[in-house]
């Protein structure tokens, strides 16, 4: 090697990145030749400055953000095979009811008696009226029993399994429950007119930017909303977190029908 | 016939997000200072820094696990980057290198510690002031090379596959990259012993 070559070779024989036999020759080179030599040291010199510099890691509250939007991600990424629904289903209305000013919270009283509903089905042999896992069949039922179009959400990638529905009376009006089981815990989905004063009660909590009343009742958690004037809720003993899922997931597929 | 409080388990595809944190968010501190370099932006970098994050795991699926991690996330790095820059409509040309050397020069002379903006104070304290608008001169191109070889570590291999050109061209850059910032930092290097006085 000469020092032409040398030269033309300089950068990647600081940087490590020759072949053995080439980066021999370059170390030949280099001994021999003090200007070589002289040159590759600066060379090297000008390389450490930068890796002097000050190595910042990032900052903890954007690694906090990227790791809650990741497995925020990944949640609904498990969930979105789950989301096509069939076809059968696709018919436009969800529910039929008379439509009431929008209350941004339902009533208490309401609320009260949708859970004293599921506490008694929670207590009775049979806590489905109609007995499927099939959501179609549990979707025709309401139809033909109520005149009701029901959005059946599937909460199967959860284990939490499809049990049933069943039609009770809450105050003057009919409330549908669609019964779901995790284990042994029961769960139900409710949908019913939405009563005509505001309320006050229940705690306030947003989970993906819908806003919810969360209400503990016997040791039964609630979380509900009202939508169009028909109050949509969840009661179970299943923790809070589990109940919002299940509350986002069936806002979800309610919006991919309607866009149907 | 009910179990009090019980909890649900979202299947095992949530899993991922686990996987991903190990695999790839250890590379999270060499993205954001690589970031910042680009960007020269503190919240930007972070802003490219997330989407990068996001997207890498949409297609995490697609990363084969005896590959190279850390390449893979600088290439979506760079495209996060490369979309907002022309999404901001300034124009990322081949030949920025054009800017060159009088613009270095005449950048370098504007900018005296002190004086700049509260970015650049910000900057200072991260590199050395003279480093950082030495690095910020360079067209962007030059820079991210430079970035890449000088500040992270990556290898040759590592750079083309990440700008998507020939080990070549990243060695060509490089080393007109280095040669601008050599001239920059001249005084700098010889001031702090970092190279020998000129003969």
């Amino acid at each position: 090697m000469n020092c032409d070559t040398f030269l033309a070779c300089l950068h990647p024989y600081v940087d490590g990145e020759l072949g053995v036999s080439d980066a021999l020759a370059a170390d030949t080179h280099a001994a021999e030749c003090p200007r070589c030599r002289s040159v590759a040291t600066d060379e090297r010199g000008f390389r450490q400055i930068f890796r002097d510099q000050p190595r910042e890691p990032a900052p903890p509250e954007l690694r906090r953000r990227i790791v809650v939007r990741i497995r925020r991600a990944s949640l609904a990424r498990a969930l979105r095979p789950w989301l096509a629904l069939p076809a059968v289903a696709a018919a436009a209305a969800l529910l039929v009811v008379a439509v009431r000013p929008f209350v941004e919270r339902p009533a208490p009283g309401v609320i009260a008696e949708l859970v004293d509903k599921h506490i008694a089905f929670a207590q009775i042999e049979r806590p489905a009226e109609f007995v499927s896992a099939d959501r179609r069949e549990v979707a025709e039922w309401f139809r033909q029993r109520a005149g009701l179009r029901v959005t059946i959400p599937d909460y199967s990638p959860a284990g939490i399994r499809l049990v049933g529905a069943r039609i009770a009376d809450v105050g003057e009006h009919r409330a549908a429950y669609v019964v779901y089981e995790k284990g042994h815990t029961l769960l139900s989905v409710f949908i019913a007119p939405a009563p005509r004063e505001a309320d006050a009660s229940g705690t306030r909590v947003t989970f993906r930017g819908h806003t919810y009343a969360t209400r503990e009742q016997k040791g039964y958690r609630t979380v509900s909303w009202t939508e169009g004037g028909v109050v949509f809720g969840l009661v179970s003993m299943l923790d809070y977190q589990a109940l919002l899922e299940c509350a986002d997931r069936l806002r979800e597929e309610r919006a991919a029908e309607t866009r149907l | 016939m009910i179990s009090e409080g019980a909890s649900i388990r979202w299947g095992t595809r949530a899993g991922r997000s686990r996987e991903f944190e190990e695999v790839a968010l250890v590379h999270l501190d060499a993205l954001y200072r690589s970031a910042l370099r680009l960007t020269q932006n503190r919240a930007e970098a972070e802003d490219v820094v997330q989407e990068t994050c996001l997207r890498a795991f949409r297609s995490f699926h697609r990363f084969n696990p005896g590959t190279n991690c850390r390449a893979w996330l600088f290439t979506i790095l760079r495209n996060a980057f490369l979309n907002r820059v022309r999404g901001a409509g300034r124009e990322v040309h081949e030949g920025d290198a054009a800017e060159g050397w009088d613009a270095l020069v005449q950048r370098s002379a504007e900018h005296r510690p002190g004086g700049g903006s509260p970015e650049e104070e910000f900057f200072q304290t991260v590199l050395h002031g003279d480093v950082d608008r030495a690095l910020k001169a360079l067209p962007l191109t030059f820079r991210e090379a430079v970035v890449l070889a000088d500040l992270e570590g990556l290898s040759y291999k590592e750079i083309a596959e990440i700008i998507g050109r020939p080990v070549g061209t990243v060695m060509s850059r490089l080393s007109r990259g280095r040669r601008l910032l050599r001239r920059a930092l001249g005084d700098f290097a010889r001031e702090h012993g970092y190279v020998g006085e000129p003969e």
